[in-house]
């Protein structure tokens, strides 16, 4: 309803000199599902199907995994910001490269200890989510992308240009730590299969909870503002807080598969905090489903395992990736989970 | 193999089952070769790729190794570490190879020789340069056959020195990371052997106008300008400098190999005449091994071999030389074969250094000629390689 009312009040305000803003946020209007409700089954399936994956694969596949849940973070990351608030961001990977430098340098010269770690990624990520997103969301459509791609850039280029932190080779010789989980009760991250459930654990909490907020009232409020961010502060409610406060939180989301991935591979570089992790994020988003939640996960675990798989087939991967995406942009421009929805709708309507 | 239907493989996978009892001997050596196959890397890694199947196809040719041949299983890293770590980590739990190559940026070599150690298997570089790799963060894992930054920044300061008659250099670079240490390793260079360092100016990466550096070269009267600057940077550099008439004054031009390229040589219409530079492969080295090796490329691929895919091509034999006096692909047998290694390559005697795992190559100086490079000079592998920095093993 509040979407009908808007288009009208949205007819008689449109000038030429705000079109082009308003073509962006449009587009990404159509691209946001107009129902986010999740599909509760699908989303079972798929938690059972990842429990039991470690049981038929190897240790290579076990951890491909881990990472693309890792990548995963991104993908939820952008879906919240996209899906919910209306904001495309092409910097997300600012958070996963943030976190994955804190973390690497952490381990190497402060502290092993999971928990400490934990707690300076996640306030060191809300310090400066708050800077940037305070100055970012100021910016609507096109412009929130430039700023937030920029910021993703400006510190990849930090990154590769300090020799303290590695500079252009990154930094190794990150330790395999142990998760103090209770006292008495350690997981030690050598053992994949015990790291591939802490990871799986910990996103199937991450979801769970980003959905519980996004179904509250205040994911209302964001929907609204996702919708018509003016007629919302007409109702009372201020967008720019909301706005932030999912900034924030996504932020959040990226920074823990950041903070976890030099534990995983090793290393860190400069390339993790930049535009290519960025989009490939927002590639697989659109793969799954924006505004799904689930389906950006999804699309992030296919991806990850296509591009191992054949790359190990054909040196033109990448040009088989790309026609993948473009018959997804052309056929399926809901993604993954927008085709499941339309066929559970179809089969409800062929029932009744 | 690496790029063979899933059909075929499940078939040969069979077979290999069905006579695992009668050709235990034969089973082939596995050799992963983690390179850029895409992006804008992918002629180095063309390169790779080329050296090793020539190499390959030679030796398994020639009875392989043992009576085992070698089968190589390419995998392509995008010049991206962390695809460069999953592709490493497939060829090793996956495809169980027993030796890894091919690794081309630095960060890549060294976070994937990191992979390597945590899996118990070798890894080769035979194209990165960073000292680092076998300096500060040698692994016991992680070989280099290829000239290190610091072998060519010493072998061609030592012959500057040697054969230019004037003291005064003035070094120029781009403003990032690799600029700044390339000119670093330079200035120490010429300081350590008796040269005069009379100034340095760093413009950002991408420059377009080097007029306000001009004028401190001018001021600065070098005998010998350095510098660091690639691709188009390089093409601009040199322009201007003759514009503004320095070049006038013939003061000799060198710097970093990859500074004047075959790519970058036409577009300076002679301002680059005279560039010097060293590297650990020039296609005219006069011996026989080398005529051999550029012959069969030519023949094999229709194009010229380079540095790295002169590189790569020694290292097979490297390979066949210590899993031979090994008897097998065991690590710890392998490690202690290379070590104290020495074998012959298109470049000639390559020696391996035990302490950091750096091959001793010697150098050549090569100088720009019209449109191509001609060797002026060659620094023999012992006073190019520098002091053994590793102490992790």
């Amino acid at each position: 309803m509040l979407r009908t009312e808007t288009s009208r009040f949205r007819g008689a305000s449109w000038s030429w000199r705000n079109a082009w803003p308003k073509v962006g946020e449009r587009l990404m209007r159509a691209l946001a599902s107009p129902d986010p409700r999740p599909l509760r089954g699908f989303g079972l399936l798929m938690l059972i199907a990842a429990a039991v994956f470690p049981c038929i694969s190897g240790s290579f596949y076990m951890r491909l995994g881990i990472e693309s849940l890792l990548l995963g973070t991104v993908a939820l990351s952008v879906d919240v910001l996209l899906g919910c608030a209306g904001l495309l961001s092409l910097g997300q990977a600012a958070y996963f490269g943030l976190a994955a430098y804190i973390s690497a340098l952490m381990y190497l010269h402060v502290t092993r200890s999971f928990w400490l770690v934990m707690l300076a990624v996640i306030g060191a990520v809300a310090v400066f989510s708050l800077a940037l997103g305070a100055v970012a969301i100021r910016a609507r459509g096109v412009y929130f992308a430039l700023i937030t791609f920029s910021a993703a850039e400006i510190l990849s280029k930090i990154a590769h240009n300090t020799r303290e932190i590695g500079g252009s080779d990154g930094l190794i010789g990150i330790p395999i730590p142990s998760i103090a989980l209770a006292p008495g009760l350690d997981i030690d991250l050598h053992n994949n299969t015990a790291f591939y459930y802490v990871v799986l654990a910990a996103l199937t909490l991450i979801y769970l909870g980003t959905r519980r907020i996004l179904d509250t009232g205040f994911g209302s409020v964001l929907r609204a503002v996702r919708d018509n961010a003016d007629r919302v502060s007409f109702l009372g409610y201020n967008p720019f807080w909301y706005k932030l406060f999912a900034y924030v939180m996504a932020a959040q989301i990226a920074a823990f598969g950041g903070m976890i991935y030099p534990l995983l591979r090793g290393f860190v570089a400069p390339h993790l905090l930049g535009f290519e992790v960025s989009t490939k994020a927002v590639v697989v988003s659109l793969m799954g489903g924006i505004g799904t939640l689930l389906g950006p996960l999804v699309g992030s675990i296919i991806v990850t395992f296509l591009e191992s798989v054949i790359g190990s087939y054909t040196e033109r991967h990448l040009f088989v990736l790309g026609g993948i995406f473009v018959v997804f942009v052309l056929f399926l421009p809901d993604g993954l989970f927008g085709l499941a929805r339309r066929l559970a709708a179809k089969r409800a309507e062929h029932r009744s | 193999m690496s790029r063979s239907k899933p059909m075929t493989r499940w078939m040969t996978t069979a077979l290999a089952f069905a006579f695992a009892g009668l050709a235990h001997a034969a089973d082939p050596i596995k050799v992963g070769v983690v390179t850029p196959l895409s992006g804008s890397y992918a002629p180095i890694g063309k390169q790779v790729r080329l050296g090793a199947e020539l190499a390959v196809k030679e030796i398994n040719a020639a009875g392989g190794v043992n009576g085992r041949p070698f089968e190589l299983l390419f995998e392509d890293e995008e010049a991206n570490p962390s695809v460069a770590v999953r592709k490493a980590e497939k060829l090793l739990q996956q495809d169980k190879v027993d030796l890894l190559t091919g690794t081309v940026n630095s960060g890549a070599t060294l976070a994937v020789g990191q992979i390597a150690e945590r899996n118990d298997r070798i890894l080769v570089t035979t194209v990165s340069y960073a000292p680092s790799i076998t300096g500060a963060q040698c692994s016991p894992n992680v070989f280099r056959v290829n000239a290190n930054a610091f072998m060519q920044s010493s072998a061609l300061t030592s012959w500057l020195i040697k054969n230019v008659p004037g003291k005064r250099y003035f070094f120029i670079g781009p403003d990032y990371e690799m600029g700044r240490s390339t000119i670093a390793a330079f200035q120490a260079d010429i300081k350590r052997l008796g040269g005069t360092d009379t100034g340095s100016s760093f413009p950002p990466l991408g420059a377009k106008d080097f007029t306000p550096y001009i004028g401190q070269i001018r001021a600065a009267r070098p005998d010998v300008i350095m510098t660091a600057t690639a691709g188009n940077d390089t093409v601009r550099l040199l322009t201007q400098l003759k514009e503004y008439g320095i070049l006038a004054s013939h003061p000799h031009l060198a710097g970093a190999a990859g500074a004047v390229t075959q790519e970058n040589i036409g577009a300076m219409a002679g301002a680059a005449e005279g560039f010097l530079s060293a590297a650990g492969y020039a296609i005219d080295i006069d011996t026989p091994a080398n005529k051999k090796f550029v012959a069969a490329f030519k023949k094999e691929f229709q194009t010229e071999p380079d540095l790295f895919g002169a590189d790569t091509y020694g290292l097979f034999y490297l390979f066949k030389q210590a899993i031979e006096k090994a008897g097998g692909t065991d690590t710890a047998k392998l490690r202690a074969a290379m070590e104290d290694a020495s074998w012959e390559t298109p470049q000639g005697m390559k020696t391996m250094r035990k302490g950091d795992h750096q091959a001793i190559v010697d150098m050549v100086v090569v100088q720009v000629k019209g449109d191509g490079f001609r060797t002026v000079g060659r620094v023999p592998g012992n006073e190019a390689v520098g002091p053994d920095n590793c102490d992790r093993f």
